[in-house]
């Protein structure tokens, strides 16, 4: 997977992944987001257009950032999930859930 | 122009064919709650952008978790659930499947996406250009293997020597669990198993190879190792020897000069994907 954190927008800085979200990958998601957190974000952008997998292990992560942002009076937005990543949302009911942002 | 696969999978997940399905995939499952979900979330996109009738059979195997509610709750047109009474292991569930499949080709594949289903399109190439079965190969030129241990890599490397030079399956993998038949193919290599654990597929390979003169082709794929993965490498190493050695005793006594299963007649399998 790769990861990105996008800070050009300093109210929602941004984190843009891409390739597969798994158990091999949340370290290094959690790393970030919680970085962002840590320097005083409350709202986090995920951009998973290009996430072609994400398994339950990434769910629970982008559960966990979700939670942690809305503690600190923010949100987790999901921006332009890819199909299959919109897919498992609503199989996982997830999307009811997430904040979810099309382009 | 970006296009999307959704409307796609929106007819497959809400309309039941009114043909008969050109793929079937079969996903053997055991306790899979935490992983099943995303996979067939994979697995009914890319299918579905193929453009193609095809249904998606999930053969449990006994779970005493909630993989079979929560399939079952998806209410997916073309999503079919096998419920098994009992624990009767995967070559068994794989066998259930591709007995209800209907397809003219059939793929099982592993219910961790350990091999990505955008790799349909390599084995399905295979097949169309002749072949009976094609398997999919971490040990073929140009597969890409993420994650495997060393200790993995070591017991795997050692078995393929055994089973190439020793067991007579010229095939640098037999255990990926990404495998495509021909309908024919399937009916008559599932009819002849008799090995329902771990080791089904070489025996499968077995058969293809050294009973029915089949033409097989291994093709390279992309592997991930799947995360939490609970296989004792060592353990089935051991029970993967002991069936090689089984199998060749099963052909020594003629256990394959006849059919060992006999495929559901169509009114029982349309009962079996209802249920």
């Amino acid at each position: 997977m790769q990861l990105v954190t996008d800070r050009k927008n300093t109210e929602r800085p941004g984190l843009v992944l891409a390739g597969r979200f798994d158990a091999f990958e949340t370290d290094a998601f959690r790393e970030a987001a919680d970085a962002l957190l840590a320097q005083g974000s409350s709202s986090i952008s995920v951009d998973m257009s290009d996430v072609i997998f994400v398994d339950s292990s990434g769910l629970s992560e982008l559960v966990r950032t979700m939670k942690h942002c809305r503690e600190a009076g923010g949100e987790l937005y999901i921006n332009s999930p890819s199909d299959p990543v919109r897919v498992i949302f609503e199989l996982t009911r997830l999307d009811a859930a997430f904040t979810i942002v099309d382009a | 122009m970006i296009t999307s696969d959704l409307p796609a999978y929106r007819v497959w997940a809400e309309q039941p064919l009114t043909q008969p399905p050109k793929y079937s995939v079969v996903i053997p499952a055991y306790n899979e709650a935490e992983r099943i979900l995303p996979t067939v979330g994979a697995i009914a996109v890319h299918m579905s952008s193929l453009g193609e009738p095809w249904e998606l059979i999930v053969a449990d195997d006994g779970s005493t978790d909630d993989t079979v509610d929560l399939l079952q709750a998806l209410e997916l047109a073309n999503l079919h659930v096998l419920i098994a009474e009992r624990n009767g292991g995967k070559g068994s569930a794989v066998r259930r499947g591709v007995f209800a499949a209907r397809g003219d080709v059939v793929l099982f594949a592993d219910a961790d996406q350990s091999t990505p289903i955008e790799q349909f399109g390599d084995l399905l190439a295979t097949i169309e250009r002749g072949h009976d079965v094609a398997i999919g190969s971490r040990a073929a030129d140009g597969a890409a293997v993420a994650n495997k241990s060393m200790l993995r890599k070591v017991l795997s490397k050692g078995l393929n020597l055994l089973v190439r030079f020793g067991f007579g399956v010229p095939f640098a993998d037999t255990q990926c669990g990404f495998k495509m038949f021909t309908s024919e193919a399937a009916e008559t290599l599932f009819t002849y198993q008799i090995v329902d654990q771990f080791s089904f597929d070489l025996e499968i390979l077995y058969l293809a190879q050294n009973r029915f003169d089949m033409k097989v082709a291994e093709v390279p794929v992309e592997w991930i190792d799947a995360p939490g993965s609970t296989v004792d490498a060592t353990k089935v190493a051991i029970e993967f020897l002991r069936d090689m050695c089984q199998i060749k005793w099963f052909d020594i006594r003629g256990r394959y000069a006849r059919a060992n299963h006999v495929r559901p007649a169509p009114s029982h399998h349309l009962r079996a994907i209802a249920s």
